[in-house]
């Protein structure tokens, strides 16, 4: 499975790694060493020749530029002769006057339950909804993740966002539940018919790329405004990796296990039912939780339709240019995430091991302390108290059951199997009626509220006016303008249009197959056709610009976190918070600190593409076998050599994968930068939302598409290639 | 899974025992706006309606800009406040008394009445060390572009106009019409435009921006205006904006249906000066918007009650 997020789709991936790169480690554990050598001769062999046609390439454009800049711009006849908006609005239109009535009473379904759910978390005591989430986290989670949940629940309340925290929460329930189920029943269907899913997989892969902003506009018109249009616009947004992952999950379910399940005389429903899909269980709800990421990403973006919740919050922030707020509004979207996160992951039993490990005396502190006796000091009255609720669980749940059990053995069962599910239900009852009786319990006290705002808003101003600091920002921003951005911007868009096709075509021929090059070039000529070439240009210059930047300062420090345990753990937190705080947040610091122009918005992009780039350096490092230490040691090299000649060519598969998501990544902040200044096609989607012109949002948004699935088929190739060289 | 489907039917069951019935004579469904001023006026609106009349106000907080219009329009939004004609690019399509069909009904003028121009921070304009004295007029401009002068406008001085297109400011032909060697740049969003400026302010820099009065960037920073040609149709965009006489608008469905509230909405007017301390109140004192509301409604009961229908 492969991402291809958005940027305010909070992609919280920081613990876990993507199916990806499992395969990727797991290969490279196998790999013996004899063929080692002759892997990484051929591996320099297969880069030379790399290194040499990208020399050579560079070298004919140069002399191309030289001779034929700013000579064939893209002729205008054709631009002319070629109105796709136009169509695309009337064809809007068309739809309006036909479809609505029928897309409002699909509205109206989802409607009914979001606008009651909301209602009720509005009314609902504070402290029913606190324990309602942090009860099944400590069942299924364990000690920790009830904590966790408790804070970030907490945290709503202490910054004064607990309804908005609610709308936000009511409206994530809702529309994922919707777009969960139908994501799995299309992932089924895809998964037992070939030609489904050949027909499904490029929807989804345009509904994932398709920057967020072009599926706002029509949503106005089709479902109208508030929470229920930012419902629809999630479903459909958030479904691809529910789909994905659902057909992957089934179509992965071991081939022994399907012919033993035949064997038995399993009918086709039979195998689907009792087989194949509590089998593929982890991978569908990898692709529920994946769906939550997305949806999150959007109910932030939803407030330009009137979403209401914490988007709005962190949306009046920003206008207001109260970071602090805006900050607030984010780490309780981070919390969202976190809990979703890792409580659909608990309960979907996929972390059974882990959590709740046979005989693991230790349920606060890390599993490796119980040799210290402080740590076992604080540990064991904490494993008392959880022994003694789980036991009186038990008790409480065995007298009702028991006497059940004669008459209803199902449910009994149900309950039985559950420990903690009554005396659960008993405790949120229980306080329903004893919060009604109190108002701190009721709705959250004021006297808990603290604010993190003045130390976050002093911290951002401080360095806006510090010398040193706006010095060292502002060299990076000539830096970048100067050298890379401006001269890579007039390069590309100063180059013959057909030239670069050519080229383009060419490379991808190369690197994937005839059939996608003749489609790409394809693509590029209708972007050419709708007037978007410059553009597009733009965003290719500007998209690769912030990759080289991701991988220039993310190799390294994936290197060095890969060698030091330290820097490792202190960068972890930072890169999971890069990626989980919605990018509204941190878009005004970035200004504040370079500035409103086309360079902060590639800076921007950096801040969220790098961390993958980062993680998989580590991670392909890490994961290569001992004896290659060992093996490289006995040759000879010292360390250095050994990470230069052996580890980074061994670990490239996985590096080039941090490539590959860089570039997914950088593309998708395309939708974001806009407002601060970004240019290209984004700033087209954007300028098209402002103005309610799908026509012109939409042929933007399919550059976009098209330059996302472009590249990232290019560097899947490359990736495949270095693979192939390594002899892996 | 089972465990979640059951424990979310207990949890259901009890919510529903919470909810209690919705005793209100209806829902409305209004515009907010994203700046505080807007919202502000709006607010009073609702609470009125609320108090008075037993109404449900759900409030919807979004943009202005065409994709709201067409909510009105279709009636998604009943009703909205503190709508400034000059950025309207739909106001002469709907809306009667600009020339358009009707579709959106003007409510009378909020009361508000904006003034949009080009600023500079006082620090440029006025002291005895400063970098341009004589910018108090665009014919100046020229004389003092290389002060503006940035890494991306190159020769050129750099304006920031307004933030987004669809503003239709056509801050670019402005430049070109009055021969004024600035290149105006777009910064996308409001939020970047005020940051831009703020941050720039902070550091004591140079920096000429769009800017419109009432707005609480004026309490942070203290802007000086640049005088613009005086505002005519005919010469647009060489010249400055018109005075915009802000007003509330409904859908025509929901004023024919809601009479009373239609025309409380028609009455109900605040001045600039009577809308400045309730937007520092918020803005700069960081208190509610409700409760400031509140509270301005108890302290002024004269002025509203006579805006209710009779």
């Amino acid at each position: 499975m492969r991402r291809l997020p958005n940027p305010d789709a909070a992609p919280y991936h920081g613990s876990r790694l993507t199916p990806a790169t499992r395969t990727i480690t797991a290969t490279t554990d196998n790999t013996s060493l004899r063929p080692l050598r002759k892997g990484l001769v051929s591996f320099r062999g297969y880069n030379l020749t790399i290194a040499f046609f990208s020399v050579v390439g560079v070298l004919v454009s140069l002399g191309m530029y030289s001779i034929a800049a700013n000579k064939f711009p893209f002729p205008q006849s054709v631009i002319d002769a070629f109105p796709f908006a136009d169509w695309i609005n009337e064809g809007r239109v068309w739809l309006e006057a036909n479809l609505k009535t029928y897309t409002r009473a699909i509205a109206e379904v989802v409607k009914l339950p979001l606008e009651w759910l909301e209602e009720t978390l509005w009314t609902l005591p504070w402290t029913v909804v606190l324990l309602f989430l942090v009860i099944p986290a400590l069942a299924y989670g364990g000690l920790k993740l009830g904590l966790l949940t408790f804070a970030g629940v907490m945290f709503w309340g202490m910054v004064d966002m607990w309804y908005e925290a609610m709308s936000t929460l009511s409206l994530m329930a809702v529309s994922v539940a919707f777009s969960a189920i139908l994501g799995v029943m299309l992932g089924i269907v895809a998964s037992q018919s070939d030609r489904f899913e050949s027909f499904i997989k490029p929807i989804l892969d345009t509904m994932q790329t398709m920057p967020a902003f072009v599926y706002l506009i029509p949503a106005i018109f089709f479902f109208g405004v508030g929470a229920t249009p930012a419902a629809m616009a999630i479903i459909i947004y958030a479904l691809p990796p529910a789909v994905r992952l659902t057909n992957l999950g089934i179509r992965q379910v071991p081939e022994t296990m399907v012919e033993a399940a035949q064997s038995f005389g399993s009918s086709r429903l039979q195998m689907l039912l009792k087989v194949k899909l509590p089998q593929a269980l982890p991978s569908i709800m990898l692709g529920v939780n994946q769906c939550i990421m997305m949806g999150l990403g959007l109910a932030v973006l939803a407030v330009f339709i009137g979403g209401g919740g914490l988007g709005e919050q962190i949306w009046k922030a920003l206008t207001r240019l109260k970071v602090g707020w805006a900050f607030e509004g984010g780490i309780s979207i981070v919390f969202m995430a976190i809990i979703f996160d890792r409580l659909s992951y608990a309960i979907s039993g996929v972390a059974k091991d882990q959590t709740r490990q046979v005989g693991a005396k230790f349920r606060l502190l890390p599993q490796k302390w119980n040799q210290n006796t402080v740590a076992q000091t604080i540990e064991r009255p904490v494993g008392y108290l959880c022994d003694l609720f789980n036991t009186a669980g038990e008790k409480l749940t065995s007298i009702i059951t028991n006497p059940l059990r004669f008459v209803v053995p199902g449910i009994a069962s149900v309950f039985s199997n559950r420990p903690l599910l009554i005396p659960g239900l008993l405790v949120l009852i229980v306080t329903y009626f004893v919060a009604t009786q109190f108002k701190w319990m009721s709705s959250f006290p004021r006297e808990l509220e603290f604010s993190i705002r003045e130390p976050i808003d002093f911290a951002i101003n401080w360095l806006t006016v510090n010398p040193t600091f706006i010095g060292i920002t502002k060299g990076i921003r000539s830096i970048v303008f100067l050298y890379l951005l401006d001269p890579l911007d007039s390069f590309l868009s100063g180059l013959p249009w057909w030239y670069v096709m050519g080229l383009l075509g060419l490379i991808v021929w190369k690197s994937t197959t005839l059939k996608f090059a003749i489609v790409t070039t394809a693509f590029l000529v209708f972007l050419a056709a709708s007037g978007l070439w410059e553009i597009s240009m733009f965003t290719l210059a500007g998209t690769t610009v912030s990759v080289v930047i991701c991988m220039l300062f993310g190799v390294p420090l994936g290197i060095i976190a890969a060698y030091s345990k330290p820097v490792d753990a202190v960068l972890r937190p930072i890169l999971d918070a890069m990626q989980t705080l919605p990018a509204f947040v941190y878009l005004i610091p970035a200004l504040f600190f370079f500035g409103g122009n086309k360079t902060t918005a590639v800076i921007a992009t950096v801040i969220y593409a790098i961390p993958p780039v980062i993680r998989l350096t580590t991670l392909g490092l890490r994961q290569l076998p001992n004896e290659v230490n060992e093996v490289a040691g006995s040759f000879g090299s010292g360390p250095l050599q050994t990470l230069f000649k052996v580890k980074l060519p061994m670990a490239s598969p996985s590096i080039m994968l941090g490539l590959n998501q860089a570039v997914v990544f950088a593309l998708a902040m395309q939708a974001i930068t806009p407002l601060v200044a970004g240019l290209g096609l984004g700033k087209e989607v954007y300028d098209a939302m402002n103005s309610a012109d799908l026509g012109k949002g939409l042929t933007a948004g399919i550059g976009i598409v098209l330059l996302t699935i472009l590249l990232d088929r290019l560097t899947q190739g490359w990736t495949r290639k270095q693979r192939k060289a390594l002899g892996l | 899974m089972k465990l979640i489907s059951t424990t979310a039917a207990g949890a259901l069951a009890l919510a529903f025992a919470a909810a209690g019935p919705a005793n209100a004579a209806g829902v409305l469904n209004s515009a907010v706006n994203d700046w505080t001023g807007g919202a502000v006026m709006c607010e009073i609106v609702h609470q009125i309606v609320e108090n008075e009349m037993d109404f449900k106000v759900k409030r919807i907080v979004m943009p202005s800009g065409p994709g709201r219009d067409e909510a009105i329009k279709s009636g998604d939004l009943d009703y909205g406040c503190e709508l400034w004609p000059s950025y309207s690019v739909s106001n002469t399509q709907y809306v009667k008394e600009f020339g358009g069909d009707g579709s959106i009904i003007k409510l009378g003028d909020s009361g508000v009445v904006g003034v949009s121009s080009y600023y500079v921070p006082r620090y440029l304009v006025e002291g005895d060390d400063a970098p341009a004295p004589d910018l108090k007029t665009w014919e100046n401009m020229n004389q003092y572009a290389d002060l503006f002068k940035t890494l991306e406008t190159g020769d050129k001085g750099r304006l920031l106009g307004c933030p987004a297109a669809s503003w239709q400011c056509e801050d670019s032909a402005r430049m070109e019409a009055l021969g004024l060697n600035y290149e105006a740049v777009e910064l996308g969003s409001e939020a970047a435009h005020w940051a831009e400026m703020q941050a720039a302010y902070k550091r004591k820099e140079a920096f000429i921006a769009y800017a419109w009065e009432p707005h609480w960037i004026h309490a942070a920073l203290d802007l000086v205006k640049v005088q613009l040609p005086e505002h005519s149709e005919d010469k647009w965009p060489a010249t400055g904006w018109a005075t915009d006489v802000t007003y509330n608008y409904g859908n025509p469905e929901f004023v024919e249906k809601n009479p009373e509230i239609a025309e409380l909405i028609t009455n109900f007017e605040l001045t600039n000066e009577m809308q400045a301390p309730l937007i520092l109140a918020i803005d700069v004192d960081g208190r509610e918007m409700d409760e400031v509301v509140s509270e301005w409604l108890d302290n002024n009961e004269d002025m509203w009650k006579a805006w209710l229908p009779k």
